[in-house]
Order: C-alpha cells, then sequence, then structure tokens
C-alpha cells in the first residue's frame, strides 16, 4: 500500500476529522471509516521555522496549514519557494522527519 | 466555598542555574515559608508544578521529593503536570483543596529545570505537547505554531511587526526593574528593527517572528503558601484572595479551530475567571499574560476581554499597557524578559502579582494596583487557566 494520510470519516453523519478523534466532533458519533487527506486546497498560513525540533539538519522547515477544498485542514511541509497566503498547493505523500533510521512519512504540499 | 488567598510568594532568579531541580525547588519553597511566617502552622499538602524533570533531569515524583527535602512529612503531595499551565493548574489543585475544606494550608511550588539539555533537546521536548500524528512528525515546535498564528493574526488585523517590538522593549524594561529577571538587556526599535544590523541581531525564529519575539528557554522555581482565610485571620501577613479561577480547553491541534486566531479557551477561561470573582475586565489594575511569544501577550489581552479584537496594537502603540500606562502587561518582564521555566510559569506570575498588590514590587510598582489577572496559557491555548487575585484588608 502507497503511503497515505488519513482522516476519519464519521459513518453516521458524514464528517471527516483530522486528526481522528474517539468521538466524532460533528455529531459524538463513534463508528468511522478511513478518508484520505488528499486534493488540492488553498495556503491558510505559513512560517519558515528555524527553532528546530531534533531529526532535522535544514537550517529551517517551511511549514503551512493548508484548507483543502473538501473543508478538512492539515498541517504540512510546504515544498514552494514563493509561499503567499490564499495561495493553491496539493497535497502529496513524502518523507516528513527521519529519526535514526527511521522514514515518517506524511503531507507534503506543492503549488498547484 | 472557603475563601482561599496567599500567604507567602517568592522565587529564585530565572536564567541558567548551577542548582538541581529539587535545590531550586527548595530555595524558592522556603523563601514563601519564610515570607508567610506560619509559625507552628502547619502544612497539610504539597503541590509541585512540572512538566519535564522526567525528560529533562531524569527524574519523576518531584513532590514527593521536596516534601523530603523541606522536612514536610506527613503532608500530602502532588506533582501536577499540565503543559505550560502546569503552574496556575498546581494553584487550581490547592485552591480546590482549601475551599473544600479537606485543608488548611498548601504549598505550591513550581520548578523547572530546562538548562540541563541542549536548547534543541528543550525545544523538542516543548514540542512534544503538539499533535503526535497531525503536528510534531513534520517538525512543529511552540515557535512553528506561533509563526503560524501570528501570520494569520497580523494579516487579519494589520498588526505589524513594529507593534510586536514595541512589546518586546516593554518588557525588556520592565525586567530590567526586576532582579530575578533571566534577561537584563535594554533593547531599542533600531537594535532590533530598524537599524541595518537589527537583521543579524534580531533573526528569524519563526517568520514573521524573531529572535526577540520569542520567550528564552530558562531555568527557575516560584512558590506560594495558600491558606483558608480563617487561617490567614490568625497570621499578620497581607492576604492576597484568589478571587476567581476559570479553566477552559481547545483542540489539540490548531488547524481544527473553526478560526485560528481565535483563543477560544483564553476567552471562556477568562470569562469563568470574572464571573467567579464577581467582576469585570475593567476592573483589573494589573495583568501578567503568557508572552512566551510576543503576538500572545496581544492576543491573549484581546481574548480576555480586556481590548476590543484587533485593537491591542493600538493601546501599545498609546504607551496603554506600560508600567505607568492605563493597563500595565507584564510588569516583572514577561515570559519574554523575566523567563519561562516551564513549570515554575504559572506560578512566578502569582507571585508577581502578589507583590503588586501587596505593594511590594519596588521600582516596577503599579501604582494603587487592587486586582490582578493572570493567564498561564498551556498547549498552543489548548488549555488555559485564567486567575483573578484581590488584595484583601483583613
Amino acid at each position: 500500500m502507497t503511503a497515505q494520510v488519513w482522516g476519519a470519516k464519521c459513518t453516521t453523519c458524514g464528517a471527516t476529522s483530522y486528526p481522528r478523534h474517539g468521538v466524532c466532533p460533528q455529531c459524538r458519533g463513534e463508528r468511522f471509516e478511513p478518508a484520505p487527506i488528499a486534493g488540492d486546497g488553498r495556503v491558510l498560513s505559513y512560517t519558515d521555522v528555524y527553532a528546530l525540533a531534533i531529526d532535522y539538519e535544514t537550517r529551517y522547515l517551511r511549514l503551512a496549514i493548508v484548507e483543502l477544498d473538501d473543508g478538512t485542514r492539515a498541517i504540512g511541509h510546504l515544498i514552494d519557494p514563493a509561499p503567499s497566503l490564499g495561495k493553491r498547493v496539493s497535497a502529496t505523500i513524502g518523507v516528513v522527519r527521519e529519526p535514526g533510521e527511521e522514514r515518517i512519512y506524511g503531507l507534503r504540499f506543492v503549488p498547484v | 466555598m472557603r475563601t482561599v488567598g496567599i500567604v507567602g510568594a517568592a522565587m529564585t532568579k530565572f536564567g541558567r542555574s548551577e542548582s538541581s531541580l529539587i535545590d531550586l525547588a527548595v530555595e524558592a519553597s522556603l523563601g514563601a515559608l519564610h515570607d508567610a511566617q506560619l509559625g507552628e502552622i502547619p502544612i497539610d499538602g504539597v503541590v509541585v508544578a512540572n512538566m519535564g524533570a522526567a525528560r529533562l533531569n531524569r527524574q519523576t515524583a518531584v513532590a514527593s521529593a521536596l516534601v523530603d527535602r523541606l522536612c514536610l512529612y506527613p503532608a500530602a503531595a502532588e506533582t501536577v503536570e499540565n503543559g505550560p499551565a502546569s503552574g496556575a493548574s498546581a494553584v487550581k489543585v490547592a485552591f480546590q483543596a482549601i475551599a473544600s475544606g479537606m485543608a488548611d494550608v498548601v504549598l505550591v511550588t513550581g520548578a523547572e529545570r530546562m538548562r540541563a539539555v541542549s536548547n534543541l533537546e528543550a525545544t523538542d521536548f516543548v514540542a512534544s505537547l503538539s499533535h503526535p500524528e497531525a503536528e510534531y512528525i513534520y517538525g512543529v515546535t511552540l515557535p512553528a505554531l506561533a509563526g503560524l498564528f501570528a501570520r494569520l493574526y497580523m494579516d487579519r488585523y494589520g498588526v505589524e511587526r513594529k507593534h510586536l517590538a514595541m512589546i518586546a522593549i516593554k518588557n525588556h524594561e520592565n525586567a530590567m526593574k526586576n532582579p530575578c529577571a533571566h534577561i537584563h538587556q535594554p533593547i531599542t526599535i533600531e537594535g532590533i528593527l530598524t537599524a541595518p544590523e537589527a537583521v543579524v541581531n534580531n533573526p528569524p525564529i519563526a517568520a514573521p517572528l524573531h529572535l526577540f519575539d520569542c520567550c528564552p528557554v530558562s531555568d527557575g522555581a516560584a512558590s506560594l503558601v495558600i491558606a483558608a482565610g480563617e487561617v490567614a485571620d490568625r497570621l499578620e501577613r497581607p492576604f492576597v484572595r484568589i478571587a476567581g479561577i476559570g479553566q477552559a480547553t481547545d483542540t489539540h491541534a490548531v488547524h481544527e479551530r473553526l478560526d485560528p486566531t481565535d483563543l477560544a479557551a483564553v476567552r471562556r477561561a477568562s470569562e469563568r475567571a470574572f464571573e467567579a470573582a464577581g467582576i469585570a475586565p475593567s476592573d483589573v489594575d494589573v495583568l501578567e499574560l503568557h508572552d512566551a511569544f510576543t503576538i500572545l501577550e496581544l492576543a491573549e489581552s484581546e481574548a480576555a476581554g480586556f481590548f476590543p479584537r484587533g485593537e491591542a496594537a493600538t493601546a501599545i502603540e498609546r504607551g496603554e499597557t506600560a508600567l505607568t500606562g492605563r493597563l500595565p502587561v507584564n510588569p516583572s518582564g514577561g515570559l519574554k524578559a523575566k523567563g519561562h521555566p516551564v513549570g515554575a510559569t504559572g506560578v512566578a506570575q502569582m507571585v508577581e502579582l502578589s507583590w503588586q498588590l501587596r505593594g511590594e514590587a519596588s521600582e516596577r510598582q503599579v501604582r494603587d494596583a487592587e486586582i490582578g489577572f493572570a493567564c498561564n496559557f498551556g498547549g498552543f491555548g489548548n488549555n488555559v487557566v485564567a486567575t483573578v487575585l484581590r488584595r484583601e484588608d483583613r
């Protein structure tokens, strides 16, 4: 299976939440099916962070909050040399953190 | 509920310390106990606020260790870990114990020793409060969340970097008058913003936030002796009543908030604290806000109800929040310049307010301060404790 970031779609009301909760934030339903966090959206905010966590060797990371067209939102890496608020981006999946030998996959947003 | 208040207050100097975590906690605790002059009145409980001893200092059960060092057995003891809001949460635990009648006198000590590890490790430690699946794995740190928040807030409300610089300058100025502050360094708008060398002096940390928008990584401890009103009546000490405490939570992941610029937990916690105290924001004389980042001082002052949304920047320009202004904010220097040993911060805010309300804040004394307000901001606003303190002549 290809790497994917999953939200949780409530089987009662159909709302997708990301990250997942134990109950649906909309209707308090307790049953979910996985819903991929994917597609296009717009940059809600972004930052270049130089105060990095461990596991990174770059000088800074460019991070963004993106609102996807289906209304779900997510934080991810922003791979864009010219970011701006409201800019259209696409969600892709790639390596976002490498603790030791491990590779963690997550969202990497690129311009549409 | 019984009347509960502060009868003793003390803190260590914040900064880089050679003392161990427990030695810092002992120093602050003894200071507060000496201040309270309890005589033969026993301590019923000890509550320690600490966020990171397990990871930073390889120590757990810190409250039990502190009771032992102070020979306060058989006092009850517990450690409260509630992220950066641990301090005010610990005060709340003491308040509840005394208000309910379970205890008469409780020592609350917040302590953190963060410089035991590298800055990188300390940043990662604090980042571990972010959402593990949706934030932390991306390298999200607290500065990153503050940067994302600041960009949106500044764009929406026309806040400029100069406004944030004014907050930093004010808090550094106040800290110059606070011997316990971590940073004693006067700064100017030229030095951090407008002069050519500002680019070097004040590099970006999480754009649009720069170095002088961020609090330092500090060691330190702060203590309060909290007692029932009837115990305080037996002491010849000033009484600072804990008039109201409010607490509220919000979504863990910042992106999930309907409006990510709305600090809903600050708003709700503050409303509850004001309601419990039976006052309005306009009654407050002095504020200690959780300015881990300059933008938070501004946003919290609005969310708590002291300024309409989008208007705090103008108030800062007019000097309203300066020590001599209409509503002084962070006379201690705030987290920005007093420092931010995370578990100690919420307690230290109330130590400063106690001194202010008792008229013992020397050069940084706010004139005629009778009612104080503290906002202890946990997570990135997902767990907030607001407290109203009031000087009471008994």
